[in-house]
Formats: structure tokens, C-alpha cells, sequence
């Protein structure tokens, strides 16, 4: 088991975004979480990665998880070379980044301010293939992804489906169909 | 491209090396972020120059009111200086949405306070010095004891950052947080400005080291306590 939410309920306010929900993740699995806009998909993320606290239940992690967010984030005055090399320095990792640059068709001495919406989410998938954390986290990776941005995104997700555990949530069926071991459908709590 | 400190030892990974290194790269990582925008550094040295220039004008042109008020103006300035800058530190991170991948970086959160914490070292350091001298300039402030002032600038600007990152980190996430900063933060650093004012004051008026070593001694142990007490505190407060 590498990640477990137990009675999990999330509450902004007033409203209830996430409500009793109980998961698991098994190392190798893909799960994609389905639903509409508003539906919890990006908090029920972010508190799989411990970026937010539930109000209710718990929630337990058996290795190191990274959140890719939508639209991703970067400091848009560095290249993305620089980004890459910190990344890999704050997560005590000793890589080189030109590999990932290059498979990823990315530039890396462009300042991050002249990415399109495309290359800022290659590099994302570029940084997780360093970082290549135990759970990954993705909130709509295909959005902003041409044609080879996509078959980067399932030859990723086929790589870290060997060694790790992903959530993905995405709008897109067909992706999470050709992808996903299971789905979990979320509704408008 | 190569970082400031590469090569230290990589094997050293998650030690104490291993946060040393994390918490200058930081530091480094964010002081090239700053000089790249120029925005906060030159609205921060315009402050310096506008707030010293008009003080000078008000209490001039005679110089013993203009060096009476020196010390008091020059901490004003660092005082506000240093709040505008531990705003930016987490602004940038707010800003981009970038504070999540630092908070789910490996081990801890506390080299994230000690980098941001020496990001402001590094940059207020050389604009509190700027801005000695440019008091030195107009509010006719003596420079002969020039060490024991670069000491008592060191010493008051420390403590000020240290509970001002720490401030400025809990309120990262808020709205409003230019505004709440300032109202917790004065409260708290009233001991430090003080300790800071009468150590320059005394420095000025030429009075004997051994008389100014008490303020000083006050700002290392507000320093000691303040650092202390932000990096335990700074992890709980950045929970999600």
C-alpha cells in the first residue's frame, strides 16, 4: 500500500468539497478521478500529497508524493535548466537535467516567461521524471499537451506505472479508459 | 549552468551538509530571482532614498536635530525596508504557485524559513549599509566607529528578519497579507528597534564600547529567541 485516505472529509467553510471518501493506491496502479468542475478532484489531490489537512479522517503515505498542478508552476524568470537543477538540488537528488530536456523537446536556457502553456507542462513531466517520486499526483496532465506532448505524457505514465503509484484527475475519458487500472467517479458534494 | 555551490558533497545528501547546502541554494535561488525582476530591489531602494531625502528636509538644514534624529530614522527605514522584502520572499513563491513544491520537498520544513531567512540577510545586509551611508550623508550620522555599526546593523537586522520571514510565511496564503504583516510584526520587534536605536545612538554620541556591549547583548539574546522560537514554530504554521 502506498497511499491510504480513511473516512476522508474536506470543508471550505461552509461548503463540504470532499465528503467520508475512503481510497487506496498500490504501487503500479493508476486511478483516475472523474468528475465535474468543482467536484473535489484537486483537493482530494492536494490532500493526498499533504498539501491541505482534511477535516475529517486520515490519511497515510508509504513513500514520497509530488502534486503537478494545473496549469503547473514555475519561477518565470528562470530557464528552465536553472528550474530543474534546484529542483533536483532541494530534493537531494544528484541528476542531470539534460536528458529529461532533451526527450521532453524542451530548450533549456529559455527563460521560463517565453514558454508556451505546452512547454510549461512538458517540463512538468520532465521534473517529475527527475524527481520520479513514489506517488504521483497529476491534476489534468494532458491539458495544453499537442499530439507528441500526449505520447510524452502516456510514455511517462507507462514509466511510472513500473516503479510507482499515480492519480491522475482528468476531464478527458479517453485517456483515463486507455490509462487507468480503476477510476474513481467524484459528484458535486 | 552550473549552481553557486556545486560540488559540495553530494553523498552527504540528507545530512547537515546536505540542509547547509539546501538553505544557501535558496538564498541564492531567490536573490537571482529578485535581480532578474528588479521590481521589489528598486522600489525597496527608492523607499531608502525618498523616506531618508524627505526626513532630511523636514528636520534640517541645522545639524544637531539632523544628527539627533539619525538613528531613530535610519531604523525606521531598515524597520519598513525589511518588511517589504519578507513580503516579497513569499510573494514570489505565492505568486507563481511554486510554495507547494518547497513544502513537498524532503525532510522538514524549516530549511525553507533559514532560506528565506538568508535571502533577506543578503539583500538587506549591502542596502542597511547603503542606507548608513546615505544617512551618514544627510542626517550628518559619524562613521568613524564603522565596525561596531556594521556589528549593531547585523545584530538588528537579524532579529527584525527573523520574526518578519517567519510572519511573512504564515501569512503567504492569506489575503490581506501586506496589511496583517505590518500590524503583527511592529508589536513584536518594538525590543529590537529600541535595542537598535540606542546602540547607534550611543555610537554617534561617542559614548565608551563598554556601555553599548549592554544593548548589543539585548539584540543577541532578541536574535537567539526570536530565531529559535520562528524555526520551531515555522513547520507547524506551514501545515496545510
Amino acid at each position: 500500500m502506498l497511499l491510504r485516505l480513511q473516512g476522508i472529509s474536506k470543508r471550505f467553510g461552509r461548503d463540504w468539497v470532499v465528503r467520508d471518501l475512503s481510497f487506496t493506491l498500490e504501487r503500479g496502479e493508476v486511478v483516475a478521478l472523474l468528475g465535474p468542475n468543482g467536484s473535489g478532484k484537486t483537493t482530494l489531490l492536494r490532500l493526498m500529497a499533504g498539501l491541505l489537512k482534511p477535516t475529517r479522517g486520515q490519511v497515510e503515505r508509504a513513500g514520497r508524493a509530488l502534486f503537478l498542478p494545473n496549469p503547473p508552476a514555475f519561477h518565470r524568470h528562470l530557464t528552465a535548466r536553472e528550474h530543474l537543477l534546484y529542483d533536483l538540488a532541494f530534493h537531494h537528488q544528484g541528476k542531470e537535467p539534460e536528458e529529461a530536456l532533451d526527450r521532453f523537446g524542451l530548450p533549456g536556457d529559455l527563460p521560463l516567461y517565453a514558454f508556451s502553456s505546452g512547454m510549461k507542462k512538458r517540463l512538468a513531466l520532465a521534473r517529475l521524471t527527475l524527481l520520479f517520486p513514489d506517488i504521483w499526483l497529476l491534476d489534468e496532465p494532458e491539458t495544453a499537451l499537442d499530439k507528441g506532448g500526449r505520447e510524452l505524457l502516456l510514455s511517462t505514465l507507462a514509466e511510472a506505472r513500473k516503479k510507482a503509484g499515480v492519480v491522475l484527475a482528468t476531464h478527458d475519458r479517453t485517456l483515463a479508459e486507455r490509462v487507468a487500472d480503476r477510476t474513481l467517479e467524484l459528484g458535486v458534494a | 549552468m552550473k549552481l553557486p555551490v556545486e560540488g559540495w558533497p553530494e553523498a552527504a545528501g540528507q545530512g547537515r551538509v546536505g540542509v547547509v547546502r539546501r538553505v544557501v541554494l535558496l538564498a541564492l535561488r531567490d536573490l537571482r530571482l529578485e535581480v532578474r525582476d528588479r521590481a521589489g530591489l528598486l522600489s525597496i531602494l527608492a523607499f531608502f532614498a525618498v523616506m531618508l531625502f524627505i526626513m532630511a528636509l523636514a528636520l534640517g538644514p541645522e545639524e544637531a536635530p539632523l544628527r539627533r534624529a539619525a538613528p531613530g530614522v535610519l531604523w525606521v527605514a531598515l524597520a519598513f525596508g525589511s518588511t517589504l522584502l519578507s513580503t516579497r520572499a513569499f510573494a514570489l513563491e505565492v505568486e507563481e504557485g511554486t510554495l507547494d513544491d518547497l513544502l513537498l520537498a524532503p525532510g522538514g520544513k524549516e530549511w525553507i524559513y533559514f532560506g528565506k531567512l538568508l535571502f533577506q540577510m543578503l539583500l538587506l545586509l549591502p542596502l542597511a549599509v547603503l542606507a548608513l551611508l546615505m544617512a551618514a550623508g544627510l542626517f550628518y550620522l559619524p562613521l568613524e566607529r564603522l565596525f561596531p555599526l556594521f556589528l549593531t546593523l547585523v545584530l538588528g537586522v537579524l532579529g527584525y528578519a527573523s520574526v518578519a520571514t517567519f510572519y511573512a510565511g504564515l501569512l503567504a496564503r492569506l489575503r490581506g497579507r501586506e496589511v496583517l504583516l505590518p500590524l503583527l510584526l511592529f508589536s513584536l520587534v518594538v525590543p529590537v528597534v529600541l535595542a537598535s536605536v540606542r546602540a547607534t545612538t550611543g555610537l554617534a554620541e561617542g559614548l565608551p564600547v563598554a556601555e553599548i556591549s549592554d544593548w548589543w547583548q539585548l539584540l543577541l539574546v532578541f536574535d537567539m529567541v526570536y530565531l529559535t522560537a520562528s524555526a520551531l514554530l515555522f513547520p507547524v504554521v506551514m501545515e496545510g
